[in-house]
């Protein structure tokens, strides 16, 4: 497949505050959170032509927030979709302005994802009628993103030996990841039986398996490597790009096996020849965190350890700040706070720029102590290429891989 | 329209004019689990679907099938976020792959259908009987006078492969 490398990149990044209770509206939030990152760019709202946002019937449509800012579109369009969407606009934002359409696309997502619509299935979602494919499996109490996805786990289990205990350190680095994190919504760092001793949602997910829901909108802004060339901050240039892979028989995955692999295994080999590099390049790793199995699936079918090795990988301190290439260095999904995968290519964006946002006194001028222990530094030392692994399920996910 | 079924909390909606599953539940109905099978390559596949995904040709008719298989694997729901199945819980999910047509065309596909794992009189199997491995046979829970909703109960036949559930 043909390749754009290097020649579009994230210049502007941008996000509300994390919370449980915005008490307003997802127009509100979204108008904050693109305002950012606008200003991160040093561009002004006329130069933002383009703009694509992602939702499941729970956000507001880009007309309301560009005429809030005062944006007048070449370009735009509103996309239903979940989480690995994130990557796959920024790859559509890539093809619109090659395309001529635009110069400078918005991607944002905005979401009362705990006090309006929880993200998690309960109330709202959990009412909805039940009609067409989901009769496959809705009427057996299968429904919220967990249920959906817990027979994969289960069966990686049965067929690699993976164990909770392995999987728990995904949840281990990521608090270790929060607790450097002003914005993180859980800031405690939590051990292995911490994990193991919460609650079972679905088994095999414990509570601290699963990630949190939040309110929050997030931004991302993409555009040519030609019209960053004389903004503010070091653009980050986009090497490599896959969105919404698919595994076969997407309708009802469980018909083709084996359902222990994700659809990395095929998103792999288009966004891996694109950059032009391999696992072992990388620096820094975004890979979703839904659950803690997520992370651990994408890692393994993306190649940074062998299939089947990933409960190994992921607890082996390779994942952990300080270790050879962390994961989620922002605490991310699991206890940051849940943004459908936006945040994970922000944080990378910050980490590659080098002014990722802890407790460093001049983290903004790119001066960071790399102490990682607690309330600290989470600046990954000289990191120069970082890759995110959107998830959506088990059968359909992205990948964006970004250097500085 | 046939009326929406209530069942647990839940409107279950299939009109008339539902191509993929108004027939499938009307076999349930009468006890007899069905599956699409391609009129050109003999294939079956499951959920209901217009095109064979192997040979893409829109020719199929209804099969019966034995109901009989093997759990491929399975989740024990503690926290149920649907009203209805709070009462249930714990409850088993499990992905059933039926005897028909395993391993082919391709050595990982089959027959896999999602139901709970119930006793007989469709409460939840419990969970210290849920393995992958164990055998079991479709029963049909009746919700309506045009739909039944198919299930899964344990039989006594000797497991398939490995038996394995989650330690704890």
């Amino acid at each position: 497949m043909k390749t754009l490398r290097d020649k579009y990149c994230i210049v502007g990044v941008g996000e509300t505050e994390y919370s449980r209770s915005s008490r307003r509206t997802t127009r509100a939030m979204a108008v904050e959170a693109i305002r950012k990152a606008i200003i991160d760019a040093g561009l002004k709202a006329a130069d933002v032509d383009g703009m694509l946002d992602y939702q499941g019937g729970d956000s507001t449509l880009a007309n309301s927030v560009a005429s809030d800012l005062g944006i007048r579109f070449n370009f735009y369009m509103d996309v239903m979709g979940g989480g690995s969407s994130t990557e796959a606009l920024v790859g559509l934002a890539m093809g619109a302005i090659e395309a001529g359409m635009c110069n400078t696309v918005a991607i944002y997502r905005s979401m009362n994802g705990y006090s309006e619509f929880r993200i998690g299935g309960t109330g709202a979602r959990a009412a909805q009628p039940v009609r067409g494919l989901d009769l496959a499996q809705v009427p057996y109490g299968m429904r919220s993103a967990g249920q959906s996805f817990a027979p994969t786990f289960m069966r990686h289990m049965y067929e690699y030996g993976t164990t909770s205990e392995q999987v728990a350190h995904v949840r281990v680095a990521h608090s270790k990841h929060a607790s450097q994190n002003p914005k993180a919504l859980l800031k405690e760092r939590v051990t292995v039986q911490d994990v193991l001793n919460s609650r079972w949602i679905v088994k095999p997910l414990h509570l601290l398996d699963c990630c949190l829901e939040t309110d929050n909108a997030t931004c991302i802004i993409v555009t040519s490597v030609e019209r960053a060339r004389d903004l503010k901050p070091r653009p980050v240039y986009i090497m490599g790009v896959a969105g919404r892979v698919s595994k076969p028989r997407l309708d009802f995955h469980w018909a083709h096996g084996p359902i222990s692999r994700v659809a990395g295994y095929y998103a792999k080999d288009i966004v891996f020849p694109q950059a032009g590099i391999t696992p072992e390049d990388i620096d820094v790793t975004g890979s979703y965190d839904a659950f803690t199995f997520t992370t651990m699936l994408q890692l393994e079918e993306y190649g940074f350890c062998k299939k089947g090795e990933g409960g190994a990988y992921v607890s082996s301190g390779i994942i952990e700040l300080g270790g050879k290439r962390p994961n989620n260095t922002s605490g991310s999904h699991l206890c940051e706070g849940y943004t459908h995968g936006m945040s994970m290519v922000i944080e990378n964006v910050r980490q590659l720029r080098g002014t990722v946002d802890d407790y460093c006194p001049r983290a903004a001028e790119g001066v960071h102590t790399y102490d990682y222990s607690p309330g600290r530094c989470r600046q990954v030392k000289d990191a120069e290429i970082s890759m995110n692994l959107g998830w959506a399920m088990p059968a359909t996910g992205s990948a964006l891989i970004m250097r500085r | 329209m046939p009326q929406p079924v209530q069942y647990r909390g839940m409107t279950l909606i299939v009109p008339d004019n539902d191509s993929e599953w108004k027939e499938f539940y009307e076999h349930a109905r009468a006890h007899r689990l069905v599956v699409r099978k391609c009129n050109a390559c003999g294939l079956m596949r499951y959920p209901p679907t217009h095109a064979c995904p192997w040979c893409m040709d829109l020719g199929w008719t209804w099969q019966e099938v034995s109901g009989r298989g093997t759990i491929y694997s399975y989740e024990i729901v503690a926290h149920a976020i649907q009203p209805g199945f709070k009462e249930l819980t714990p409850y088993a999910v499990v992905l059933v792959e039926l005897d028909e047509q395993r391993g082919r065309p391709t050595a990982d596909e089959a027959l896999r259908v999602i139901a709970n794992l119930v006793k007989p009189d469709f409460t939840p199997e419990p969970e210290a009987n849920v393995a992958i491995g164990k055998r079991v046979r479709v029963v049909f829970q009746d919700l309506a006078d045009h739909m039944a909703l198919p299930q899964f109960t344990l039989t006594e036949e000797p497991a398939q492969g490995r038996v394995w559930r989650l330690p704890g």
